[in-house]
């Protein structure tokens, strides 16, 4: 994680990404109802790399926290849509707490809602998280997840507990969750192009010569942390809007892993990274997913054992790791090449 | 009461056996190695199936296989990764814990295997009228006894002193003559030991092992390092027996709201790394970048 | 034959090279100093020799083996070890057990007690202090250890990165005359010095660095004549 990063602002920059999502979401994303599904799933796993890259890309901190914010994200979209005869009948026999039970909002308003919050708590809890560093950090925003977790899988009152929300309404259009993708794309790049975001990478490389300069590691840090909790929060709600439902579950340890594994193989340093880990690991996955089901990749069929996918995307992201520590793109934001006039 | 308080001592003994495993490794190479846990798995999978063999044979063969798991990923993954920013060496931990849970559960199926391990170590017996149960106090002895031994290892010998100036300074280490690949070896030879050690012990009192057996306990005794100070070897033992003391404390305290100890415990590490951010052992305000 | 050659070194980190072409030789028992201003380079070249950088170009023959690329702890085996800058002690370790460490880097096992003997006679305050954390000793104390940790392996080239460094004058003299003895009694020592002057007075050579480069050679009879060092420590013009 020690590449550069980008400074200066180049629409060719901006633009490179934002046009590969849009002939990503084109054409995978139209081909067939099933691949639809994955290319929408992976649009909200972007947005929550996007999320990770702009505070653990930049700071250089590594965070195991923001599983929550996305956990978060996803609840209060969830909560503020799902039917009223859902919320008031098939959760745990009736137990969620009254207030709860009827507010019904408009989709694109929640997600507002839900970034919001998910963005107040980052500021909340970063007051504290931010004044540490190193392994402390990561322990200590693992420690935040490990509370969100366990408080909503227990507690039946606030949420479903263990069990699935379902009847989340969808947003069944690829087009939104693309520009909703793009959105946060352009925020972010924003944010890693402005003083903050570079100011942040400069703590990174030296978190005892940033006091010297004057620079408040804690403020700027802190401001990316909360961008980063409400680009989380969501991507959390996008995802409960794709999947129809809600599950404490889809927020732990795996998605953490799946999530951070996405940033760092692609490479932390750049959008780039996060948007070829996002969906290098989603084709990866979905390619061998269609192997176990025994069923035609490319008009080719070859079977593998049941299981052995996710043995094979983990192998995958350690030998990345062995082969190029920067991820695959190094820290290199992806460019429209500049076309060369004929002479 | 008295159940609880061995209840709490064991489980705090436990906890700093496995963090003083992550802590050795950690000391060498600044590596936190999550796969920690797939080692623990390993071995408690090992003592399940050889358990019709004789207790002393099913340990040997237990710790040799745990050993060789343990050697196998330095050799395979993280000796190639060194000197790589921390992170990224954690999160490559990851994902070998990944692989080789999924591998465990190819290999020994998704649901858990069980079987009685060391029989006579069940059931409770009575001190003036209390009950205790026998595997508490096993817990309790297996642990001072290995502790004991490692404090031995670690302050007497040649080997515990090049483990201790490497974990302080590695690149000084080496200029004075100490061999990086073998220390390193030694680091997760040892940690795979500590690992078999606390398998026997989790075993004992829970035989249904799955591929995920040694996850908790591994998380749990990784918050324990960081809280007691991850530049010592004592800070890590310490901080694992606090967050295991704490833990069965909390189970016991809060009743019906048991459900919550994870909560509380995480708060507790909160406030505790706030007040002091290098650990409870740890002198000054170093900013350790990892 | 040299014992220690050094031919058009090049090293660095990363992708910055720091030294683009140094060489030098060492006869065996014989001392050389390396100056220079700060940054050229000097600890680079150093750490390049004692293998804690694997050197980018060029070679280094000790005792007739080329150790350019070799691991620090197989080259202090081969009797090449280095004091590095600002001494890097294990100042939560006790003064014993920084020594002991030192036997690590020996060749043999055998001869290890007389090693220690003869160290401690040469440092006695170390012996003073033995059962003291080494962080507790003051700065020339602490040099002292570093030198004596390092000279417990026997070697037959001793590298030294600025021993004056945050060092008080006295307490320099004292080192000094420490070094002196050590070369007395056969290890050949090279001697990284900021403060040209220490150096100057006792090596037997001297060789300047600038902008990655061996700029000029002194002897100790140049070194004498001031103004010749003056000049090819700033460079002629300045």
């Amino acid at each position: 994680m020690k590449h550069g990063g980008v400074t200066k602002f180049s629409i060719q920059n901006l633009l490179g990404p934002i046009i590969v999502l849009i002939l990503l979401t084109h054409f995978v994303g139209g081909a067939s109802t099933s691949l639809q599904l994955v290319t929408q799933m992976a649009l909200c796993l972007f947005v929550m790399v996007l999320a990770l890259q702009v505070f653990v890309g930049n700071s250089g901190v590594l965070s195991f926290g923001h599983g929550a914010f996305a956990l978060i994200g996803s609840y209060v979209s969830a909560i503020l849509t799902a039917p009223v005869n859902i919320k008031d009948n098939a959760l745990s026999m009736n137990q969620l707490w009254e207030p709860l039970v009827s507010p019904q909002v408009n989709i694109y308003v929640a997600l507002v809602i839900s970034a919001a919050v998910s963005g107040l708590i980052a500021a909340i809890t970063g007051i504290f998280l931010m004044r540490l560093n190193g392994l402390a950090a990561g322990i200590a925003t693992f420690a935040l997840l490990g509370v969100a977790y366990n408080v909503f899988f227990n507690n039946k009152k606030i949420g479903p507990g263990s069990q699935a929300l379902p009847g989340v309404p969808l947003i069944d259009n690829n087009w939104i969750l693309l520009l909703l993708a793009v959105l946060s794309l352009i925020l972010v790049y924003f944010i890693n192009i402005s003083r903050i975001g570079r100011t942040l990478r400069a703590t990174r490389e030296d978190a005892m010569a940033a006091p010297a300069l004057g620079i408040s590691i804690f403020k700027v840090r802190l401001i990316a942390f909360i961008i980063s909790g409400a680009v989380a929060g969501l991507s959390g709600g996008m995802y409960s809007h794709v999947a129809g439902t809600f599950q404490v579950q889809d927020y732990y340890l795996e998605f953490t892993f799946i999530t951070l594994s996405m940033l760092i193989v692609g490479g932390s340093a750049s959008i780039w990274g996060a948007l070829v880990g996002t969906f290098l690991i989603t084709a990866v996955g979905q390619v061998l997913l269609m192997m176990e089901q025994d069923l035609p990749v490319f008009g080719i069929q070859v079977q593998i054992p049941l299981g052995s996918r996710a043995v094979i995307i983990a192998l995958t992201f350690v030998a990345v790791l062995l082969w190029r520590s920067g991820g695959i793109t190094n820290g290199k934001e992806f460019r429209i090449p500049k076309l060369k006039k004929i002479s | 009461m008295v159940q609880s308080i061995l209840d709490a001592i064991s489980l705090g003994g436990l906890y700093s056996l496995a963090a003083l495993g992550l802590g050795l490794v950690f000391g060498v190479m600044r590596l936190v190695n999550f796969a920690h846990a797939e080692l623990i798995t390993i071995a408690a999978y090992t003592l399940v199936l050889t358990a019709q063999f004789p207790l002393a044979v099913s340990l040997l063969f237990t710790v040799i296989v745990t050993v060789f798991v343990a050697l196998l990923m330095e050799f395979s993954v993280y000796r190639r990764l060194r000197g790589v920013n921390p992170a990224i060496m954690l999160i490559a931990s990851f994902g070998l814990s990944t692989v080789l849970q999924r591998v465990y559960e190819l290999m020994f199926g998704a649901l858990p295997r069980s079987a009685v391990v060391a029989p006579f170590l069940r059931g409770d017996f009575k001190v003036a009228g209390l009950s205790i149960t026998i595997s508490s106090i096993i817990t309790i002895v297996l642990t001072i006894v290995i502790l004991l031994a490692m404090g031995y290892l670690i302050e007497k010998t040649s080997l515990g002193l090049q483990l201790r100036a490497a974990s302080a300074d590695f690149k000084t280490a080496r200029l004075l003559g100490v061999r990086s690949n073998r220390l390193i070896s030694a680091a997760f030879g040892l940690s795979g030991v500590l690992a078999a050690c606390v398998a026997l012990i989790l075993v004992i009192q829970n035989p249904q092992i799955s591929p995920y057996y040694g996850l908790n306990i591994t998380i749990l005794s990784l918050v324990g390092i960081v809280i007691g100070g991850i530049a010592s070897l004592r800070g890590a033992a310490l901080g694992g027996f606090i967050v295991g003391v704490v833990l069965s404390s909390l189970n016991t305290l809060l009743g019906n709201g048991r459900v919550y100890a994870y909560s509380w415990l995480f708060i507790l590490v909160l406030v505790i790394l706030l007040v002091r951010p290098g650990g409870l052992l740890s002198k000054g305000s170093e900013l350790e970048r990892v | 034959m040299a014992l220690l050659e050094v031919t058009n070194l090049v090293a660095g980190y990363g992708k910055v090279e720091v030294i683009s072409d140094v060489s030098f030789t060492l006869e065996p028992g014989k001392s050389i100093g390396i100056v220079g201003p700060n940054g050229v380079g000097k600890s680079t070249l150093l750490q390049a020799i004692a293998g804690g950088i694997a050197p980018k170009g060029g070679t280094i023959t000790f005792d007739g083996k080329n150790i350019a690329g070799k691991k620090p702890e197989d080259i202090v085996r081969l009797g090449l070890s280095l004091v590095p800058e600002g001494r890097q002690i294990f100042s939560g370790l006790t003064v014993r057990e920084n020594l002991s460490l030192g036997l690590t880097g020996r060749r043999n096992k055998k001869g290890a007690n007389e090693a220690i003997l003869k160290v401690r006679e040469l440092f006695p305050v170390l012996l003073t202090h033995e059962n003291h954390q080494a962080g507790m000793l003051s700065g020339g104390q602490q040099q002292q250890l570093a030198i004596a940790r390092a000279l417990i392996s026997e070697p037959k080239v001793l590298l030294l990165d600025e021993p004056s460094l945050g060092l008080a004058p006295t307490v320099i003299t004292d080192v000094f005359d420490r070094l002196k003895e050590i070369i007395e009694m056969g290890t050949a020592v090279v001697i990284v010095e900021q403060r040209a002057n220490l150096v100057t007075s006792f090596a037997e050579k001297t060789i300047v660095i600038r902008d990655g480069k061996v700029q000029s050679t002194l002897t100790s009879a140049d070194a004498a004549n001031s103004e010749s060092l003056q000049r090819s420590y700033f460079g002629a013009g300045e």
